[in-house]
């Protein structure tokens, strides 16, 4: 009695807890395994790079345009027409574009674009128990699926900032048109507040969603279990993990950054 | 895989989508969902058990995202007491609809495609349909019955995890504005239809994410692999959508009209 009443409290929190520590130690273990030799994984990174990139470039062109032009361009362009002072509009995309959404909406997209591909991929061969014959063969599933997976990610999504970047302030001038203003204050506002400080921030943060998503996802792959509904299950729970997780990073390096270097928020 | 496969994909799926929720609104529209009424509650309550939370939390993380941006941001225009502008604006118009959107498509879109995904392909649906039950009207109308009768409620609440986070970014956390400004200005910055127009903005992504699962796990096929590959391509198009829907809803509600006590 006591002890089923035990079972039923601790086994789902050390269930939990375990899922937790081996995402914990999977990062540690595919950072060794990717600078230990040998190096098999180029031919399987290239692969990936081109897969991420061919599934992703369209999704996010047409999410950045939309984000950029309704949320920052109408609401903000909104508010300073109000002031009649519609030529900082540009300043304001060095915040809103480059220090949080064009990130953020790179992650969102790579989560559920990219890694739920990565996941029902990884998840399919783990069911058809082929990462189990691979190791039978003596092939590691970590340095041959994950490592490339891992860093094809990394340098995706921080790649896909830039491009999201530009995109989102493509938004932010088509914005600016429909209030009938020229483009030039536009431009001159957005290039004399942004910094340096403010798009290696906004690198950093990108390449480090990429890791979150490439580690959770493939962790998720790799776990699948329970036949038919094990795949679909887990690439849920990948993307619902991934999310959570992105934006809380997203918020403790916002708030860091925003702390440590007061200059970037001067307004010039 | 070519470079335009996924807008291809899209295009090719656009008119089986439009004719599956043509189908899915019949089910609801002509009472025949009612029928199902019980299931439709224990639908409800698996929704509200299972996802809920996790909703709201993403929530509560963008409504102190809103805030430590707009502290930071009214500091710079040397006007920390308007805090609550920004985050008035934020959490409410733009940023809750798309928590809301993110963590529909990711907890509960892609949970009914591998839900229904795997009843298609073990045979289940076609088992319901030898026993005389539409498998229509008993998955799929049931689950949008259940979500159009939770998610109303379970939205205003994702606000107000957001609005009291943003409170709790602004006042506690930089606290550059006493708890009193702070709130003259942040409910001075918004009111009922404002309201209304962000829950018909969330309320839109909601059905549309919704149906859009129940079609990519509908119509899944091609064994336990093709559950997986058709859960991330609900993924793809929900994401999009959202966004384009949220930016449909600004332009519509706010794009004439900034509805700002400010000015004639």
């Amino acid at each position: 009695m006591v002890r089923a009443v035990a079972d039923r409290a601790f086994l789902p929190t050390k269930n939990l807890l375990e899922q937790v520590g081996d995402m914990m130690i999977l990062p540690g273990k595919t950072m060794l395994s990717a600078l230990r030799p040998p190096y098999p994984y180029g031919g399987e990174f290239v692969n990936q790079f081109l897969f991420a990139l061919k599934l992703c470039w369209f999704p996010l062109l047409v999410s950045t345009i939309a984000f950029g032009y309704g949320a920052p361009g109408i609401q903000a362009g909104n508010f300073a027409t109000l002031f009649g002072s519609i030529d900082r509009l540009g300043g304001f995309f060095v915040l809103a574009s480059i220090r949080e959404f064009a990130p953020f909406v790179t992650a969102i997209v790579l989560a559920g674009v990219a890694g739920t591909a990565i996941t029902a991929d990884l998840g399919a061969r783990k069911i058809r128990e082929e990462l189990d014959a691979l190791q039978v063969l003596g092939v590691d599933p970590i340095k041959n699926l994950v490592v490339p997976r891992f860093l094809a990610l990394m340098i995706v999504t921080a790649l896909f900032n830039i491009y999201a970047l530009v995109f989102g302030i493509v938004g932010g001038v088509l914005a600016t048109l429909t209030f009938d203003a020229p483009l030039g204050p536009f431009f001159a506002t957005l290039l004399t507040n942004a910094s340096t400080t403010d798009l290696w921030g906004s690198v950093v943060k990108t390449t480090l969603f990429g890791a979150i998503i490439a580690v959770v996802c493939c962790y998720k792959g790799m776990t699948a279990s329970g036949g038919a509904e094990g795949v679909g299950r887990s690439v849920n729970q990948a993307v619902v993990i991934s999310f959570t997780m992105i934006f809380a990073f997203n918020y403790v390096f916002t708030q860091t950054l925003l702390a440590t270097h007061p200059e970037i928020s001067v307004i010039k | 895989m070519g470079w335009l496969s996924v807008p291809k994909d899209w295009i090719a799926s656009t008119g089986d989508i439009v004719k599956f929720f043509v189908r899915v609104f019949g089910e609801l529209f002509s009472g025949r969902v009612l029928k199902f009424f019980g299931e439709a509650l224990r639908q409800a309550g698996i929704l509200i058990l299972g996802s809920l939370l996790v909703i709201w939390s993403l929530g509560f993380i963008f409504g102190l995202q809103c805030g430590i941006e707009g502290a930071y941001f009214n500091r710079s225009l040397g006007a920390p007491a308007y805090a609550g502008v920004f985050s008035a604006w934020c959490d409410l118009r733009e940023l809750i609809p798309y928590a809301f959107g993110y963590m529909m498509a990711a907890k509960v879109g892609t949970g009914l495609v591998a839900e229904i995904g795997a009843m298609r392909i073990t045979d289940e649906v076609d088992a319901l349909e030898v026993m005389g039950i539409s498998s229509m009207t008993f998955l799929c109308g049931t689950r949008l019955l259940a979500a159009l009768m939770v998610l109303p409620f379970a939205y205003i609440a994702a606000i107000g995890a957001g609005f009291f986070a943003s409170y709790l970014a602004v006042v506690q956390q930089i606290g550059e504005v006493s708890s009193g400004g702070y709130f003259l200005i942040f409910w001075m910055f918004q009111n009922p239809p404002d309201l209304l127009y962000s829950l018909i903005k969330a309320m839109v992504m909601a059905v549309f994410i919704v149906v859009v699962g129940l079609y990519y796990g509908y119509t899944a096929g091609g064994g336990p692999v093709g559950v997986g590959t058709a859960t991330a391509k609900s993924m793809v198009l929900n994401i999009v959508m959202v966004h384009l829907i949220g930016m449909v809803g600004t332009q519509l509600f706010w794009g004439s009209n900034p509805r700002a006590p400010i000015g004639g």
